[in-house]
């Protein structure tokens, strides 16, 4: 404003108030963790929360619903062999005259066991080896490609039956064999991104700053993957489920009287010009299955990626 | 120069690898219960062993190993055992005919279609276009193909007549068989893509091309495509590979003479020539895809140098 | 954020229009007459086999069995014919030589037949060399079985070609069916020009080989099609009706149900999903595949050594509800081991075994809970072990392994586990005694109670359960050798009662298939040994 208020300016006017080491490291806002943060986003994605939702409800369903009327899996009763839904058969009865509900819910419990199995030995492996593969390059990453070229080369059904045949068809070893070469596609996923990461200015500010290689892939590589990987598990699941329904298909599925959402979606579909219910409600759970898992991974994604953050 | 090199190096691995494959195989095979006979189950126990012993089924493995070895490296696959003396090489081929002709189409509509809804659904982030993308995603990837390609048989083929519901022929025939197997194509692509496409989207050097003044289709397809790209090549080689070599499920249902069935029939019938004739098809496509992929990764994005040409 | 709502909806609705879409009934088109004398006919794999000295499976047989002529073939009733016989052949008294007239007939490239053909196609099978899957269907000739071993030599066979239009047939031991024998494929004539002109591509297309039969093999797609069309050549050409028969290769079942509909096919096999479906359409029919089901018990192991405990196996199976219920074939139930269309050879032509030899299958689940009680305490057990029940993994499989393991479990209270495997695994336990029950089947050789009976004498390879009884291998053995035929009905069929009796095995279903054929297609003759069917005096019943 004006000379004179400059002028008046005096050194008593000014308060000496030290200097406080600390306050220059306080964040503006209030520091959100990166997990803290990502549920409060999923939250308020309801696409997500849907998702999230019928899976429990199936869950729910899975684990309860066989306890809803007085039947089990594996009782025969020729006499209402496929009869549409009645009475307490909810579902109708199949072939058997088994009572079409109990498995359902059965089938599902198995079918999410083996989903949930196998999509995780995929992650664990698949992340790992991608991302060492990916980050560390050289010969590691030779080695590791070379194993995962010949795990992807060889049409894993040899090594699915195999396996099927020295362990019975039972929830683990299904899970186990589904896996065996499940992880590459996964591995690939992670190496094809931490390639194209790892080349970026964060990792290398972060390396110039003394940051450890573990360090740098678990905290700024695989978290910003998390996207490619969680879509790769919202594949993972339904693909387990499928080649599980495939398995069924070849006859090598899970050991009758036992039924997985697969093994009866396959049985089903060979009534489906004649009792088309016996396809209908196992499909539909399915169907419901897949979609809520799709809701979540998308819900899942935009919450775990750090690049999505507002 | 490194080009070459790094070519030559990776044949060299496509070779070890190969070999390791077939040795695997090879033994694992040979672990399968039972034998290659058709009449196995009626056969006196004494003729059984005789039978092999002429096929020279009953030498040690590492002799029979030894003499399969010889004759691949002369590019012999040697007979069928359950199709009396034809040539393994010759059925793969005559079968892969119809199965690559049946997911070439499938592929490229699958891609097409893919792309184009992955695109549009990252474009309009949200909007109708991006629902109807995400539908097809899931029902591509929720329908069982055996339950799809069984309803399109039923209701086109049967129900309304449009197309014929099964048999091989006429183009007519590929129809509905190349429709169900591009389901998953369509869902696979569609979903890569957008999710890339939204990402990349938000990138700092999409606002500077915009700042630039570059149009929007240059933006789009200059530099967002090409980088979401990358993920999708990754998926979209060995996918290319497992679709052309064909599907059990649908070759059984729209009764197609390809070599989809081959990779299970085989097994369960322990035709061993057969076995390893699939096997090494089926590697040798995959290996020569991966290779091509990571070639093409080089030209999509120039930050990724080739792995094995930089040390 | 009601957008999200949206996704879900339109994939639920999608996905569930799709569904109800399915639900809609059933119709299809119909084309019921035909102004051509052309079949379209479906088969569910590729012949793998045309060599006739070498081929085991149905297709090639049935393939064979109407492009090529053996001297006898089978009629409308499954009784052999004269074919490439001229005459009905002299017999010596003691049953052992056979002298057989070939007919004038030609080969479809001109050449005649012979006696020499004949001798070649058998002498070739026997070749070790040839490695025949099928050449112990020959063993009944003199020296065939120890030539084929590599024991004996080609010139002790007792074929020979006495000239050109004479063959002499020596048998190692007198059987009252050889002439269903040589009906056989294995049995059918070769040319040794054009075997030896083709080496390792004789029967691999269809101008690698020739035919006497009433038709030629004119096209083959492989994995795709093949199609036959009338022999101009054959010997009884005037009675051959049909043209061109046409195959398609189809694996699945529902495709074969919806070609039919379509119109693309004139015939289908039925599974029994679709029994329901075709249930009210007259132009179903049964066709007996000839083969006899049974469960084998594991006679290895202490607790099924228990005859109380087979027993109580034996009669704790609905057999009815179950052809009734899950297979809804037609299937009939067992009672016994031989099925129903083997004939009273040796005893009355006319006659079949089943006729003169009654056992009905036994449902008392009452009965069968007490002997299994008895049986454990003879045992000193207080609980029966788990029991593991072993089959393929074929769906139909599943179902039958599905619903014994059910019945055990109510009737007797019994503790199953099913392992159901792939058919060579299964063949590769069941032959090493892993298993307690196993369910097999076995497809006659022949048509005599024989091909049946001879499988549970002790050291019987395919006696899988090791059941052992010295009078039942007695039995057996004596009418092996035995010339008086009707002595050694008989013993047969004491041997099988013996076999009931001990419950060596439980007899479970005598297999029927069902099938639909277009009303326009008459005299089709099928039968449940030798060729699936043929269709020399077939004919399409022309429309207006």
């Amino acid at each position: 404003m004006s000379e004179k208020n400059m002028k008046s300016l005096t050194p008593e006017m000014f308060e000496f108030v030290g200097m406080n080491e600390s306050a220059g490291e306080e964040m503006a806002r209030e520091r959100v963790g990166f997990w803290k943060d990502a549920v409060r986003r999923f939250r308020t994605n309801w696409g997500a929360m849907i998702g999230l939702f019928i899976i429990l409800i199936i869950g729910f369903f899975a684990f309860a619903g066989p306890l809803m009327n007085g039947y089990d899996y594996e009782s025969q009763n020729i006499a209402i062999q496929n009869m549409e839904p009645f009475e307490d058969h909810y579902f109708g009865t199949d072939s058997f005259g088994r009572d079409l509900w109990q498995r359902t819910w059965n089938g599902a419990q198995v079918s999410l066991q083996i989903a949930f199995l196998a999509a995780l030995f995929d992650l664990l492996i698949g992340v790992t080896v991608g991302s060492v593969s990916g980050y560390f390059g050289g010969r590691v990453d030779m080695v590791l490609q070379r194993i995962v070229e010949i795990l992807y080369s060889i049409p894993n059904l040899i090594i699915i039956i195999l396996m099927l045949l020295i362990f019975e068809p039972g929830i683990i070893p299904i899970a186990l064999a589904l896996s065996i070469t499940g992880w590459v596609p996964m591995a690939r996923v992670v190496r094809a991104q931490i390639l194209k990461l790892k080349s970026q200015e964060y990792v290398l500010a972060a390396r110039t700053l003394g940051a450890g290689h573990r360090h740098i892939l678990t905290r700024h590589l695989i978290p910003n993957v998390m996207g490619p990987i969680i879509i790769a598990v919202t594949f993972a699941i339904p693909s387990a489920i499928f080649f599980e329904a495939f398995l069924s298909f070849i006859g090598l599925g899970i050991r009758p009287p036992l039924a997985s959402l697969g093994s009866l979606v396959f049985d089903g579909s060979k009534f489906l010009q004649i009792y088309p219910y016996q396809l209908f409600y196992p499909a539909t759970v399915l169907c419901l299955i897949m979609l809520a898992f799709n809701l979540l991974g998308d819900g899942l994604r935009d919450a775990l990626d750090p690049r999505m953050r507002k | 120069m490194d080009m070459i090199k790094y070519t030559l190096t990776r044949l060299g691995y496509m070779i070890v690898t190969l070999w390791i494959i077939v040795t695997a195989t090879f033994f694992l095979m040979h672990s399968l219960p039972g034998t290659p006979l058709q009449n196995e189950e009626k056969l006196p126990p004494l003729i059984r062993d005789q039978i092999m012993e002429t096929y020279g089924l009953n030498d040690p493995l590492p002799v029979q190993y030894m003499n399969f070895l010889g004759r691949l490296v002369q590019g012999d696959l040697g007979k069928s055992l359950t199709y009396d003396g034809r040539s393994v090489t010759e059925m793969l081929l005559e079968g892969f005919q119809a199965s690559s002709f049946i997911g070439m189409q499938a592929l490229v509509f699958g891609v097409v279609v893919g792309l184009f809804l992955g695109v549009a659904a990252a474009l309009r982030h949200g909007g109708l276009l991006d629902n109807i993308a995400t539908i097809v995603a899931v029902a591509g990837v929720s329908i069982p193909s055996f339950v799809m390609a069984g309803l399109l048989s039923y209701w086109v083929g049967v129900k309304w007549q449009l197309l014929p519901t099964a048999l091989w022929g006429t183009y007519e025939h590929t129809i509905l068989p190349s429709l169900s197997l591009s389901f998953f194509v369509i869902a696979q692509m569609s979903r890569y893509i957008r999710t890339e496409m939204v990402e990349v989207l938000d990138q700092d050097y999409m606002k500077t091309a915009k700042a630039k003044g570059l149009g929007r289709q240059a933006i789009i397809f200059r530099h967002a495509l090409r980088n979401a790209l990358i993920p999708a090549v990754t998926v979209l080689g060995p996918l290319a590979v497992n679709i052309i070599t064909g599907s059990l499920v649908v070759e059984t249902i729209f009764a197609i003479p390809g070599i989809g069935e081959f990779f299970v029939q085989s097994i369960q019938v322990n035709d061993y020539t057969l076995i390893m004739g699939v096997t090494i098809f089926y590697a040798v496509l995959i290996l020569v895809t991966i290779f091509v992929v990571d070639i093409l990764y080089g030209i999509i994005d120039p930050r990724i140098r080739l792995a094995g040409a930089r040390e | 954020m009601a957008r999200r709502f949206r996704i879900s909806t339109l994939v639920s609705l999608l996905l569930i229009a799709v569904m109800v879409l399915s639900a809609c009934s059933f119709g299809g088109g119909d084309t019921e007459t035909k102004n051509s004398q052309v079949l379209n006919l479906a088969e569910i794999q590729e012949p793998p086999k045309l060599d006739s000295a070498k081929t085991t499976d149905v297709v090639s047989s049935m393939i064979l069995g109407n492009v090529m002529e053996g001297l006898y073939r089978l009629d409308k009733d499954s009784k052999p014919v004269l074919g490439m016989a001229a005459k009905e052949p002299e017999v010596s008294a003691d049953q052992l030589t056979w002298t057989f007239t070939v007919r004038d007939a030609k080969w479809s490239d001109g050449k005649p037949v012979t006696a020499h053909d004949f001798e070649f196609a058998w002498k070739r099978a026997l070749n070790p060399e040839t490695a025949s899957e099928y050449a112990y269907i020959l063993y009944p000739i003199k020296g065939a079985e120890s030539y084929n071993t590599g024991k004996g030599s080609v010139d002790d066979v007792g074929v020979r070609a006495l000239d050109d239009k004479t063959l002499q047939v020596v048998l190692e031991r007198p059987i009252p069916y050889f002439k269903d024998l040589l009906c056989f494929s294995t049995y059918l004539p070769q040319r040794q020009d054009i075997v030896e002109k083709y080496g390792d591509k004789y029967s691999l297309e269809v101008d690698t080989m020739v035919y006497n039969g009433p038709f030629i093999f004119t096209d083959w797609k492989h994995n795709q099609s093949f199609q036959v069309k009338k022999n101009p050549s054959y010997w009884d050409k005037d009675t051959v009706k049909l043209e061109e028969v046409n195959w398609q290769i189809v694996k699945d079942n529902t495709t074969l149900v919806n070609l039919y509909n379509t119109g693309k096919l004139d015939f289908t096999k039925l599974t029994s999903e679709f029994i329901d479906a075709f249930k009210d359409d007259p132009n179903t029919f049964a066709i007996y595949d000839g083969s006899s089901w049974y469960l084998e018990m594991n006679q290895t192991k202490d607790f099924f050594k228990n005859r109380k405990i087979r027993q109580a196996i034996q009669l704790a199976i609905d057999r009815d509800t179950f052809v009734k219920g899950i297979l809804k074939n037609g299937s009939i139930p067992a009672g016994g081991l031989v099925p129903p269309f083997i004939k009273a050879s040796g005893v009355d032509e006319n006659k079949k075994y089943r006729d003169l030899v009654k056992l009905e299958p036994e449902f008392d689940p009452a009965k069968a809970k007490q002997l299994w009680q008895e049986g454990l305490k003879e045992l000193g057990l207080t609980k029966a072990p788990t029991i593991e029940l072993l089959g393929d993994d074929t769906t139909g499989a599943k179902a039958n392994l599905q619903f014994i393991k059910e019945q055990l479990r109510v009737n007797l209270g019994a503790d199953v586990q099913i392992t159901s495997v792939p058919f060579k695994e299964r063949l590769e336990r069941g032959k090493t005694q892993r298993f307690d029950l196993l369910v097999s089947g076995w497809s006659p050789d022949y048509n005599d109670a024989m091909t049946f009976l001879d499988l549970f004498t002790t050291d019987n390879a395919f006696n899988r359960g090791k059941y052992s009884n010295p009078e039942y291998d007695q039995l057996i053995r004596k009418s092996k050798e035995n010339a008086d035929f009707k002595e050694r009905f008989q013993d047969l069929k004491k041997a099988e009662e013996v076999l009931i009796d001990d419950a060596a095995i439980v007899p479970l279903y005598f297999r029927t298939e069902m099938a639909v054929k277009k009303p326009f297609i008459k005299d089709w003759y099928w039968s449940a040994i030798g060729p699936e069917y043929t269709l020399k005096w077939t004919y399409v019943e022309t429309g207006k």
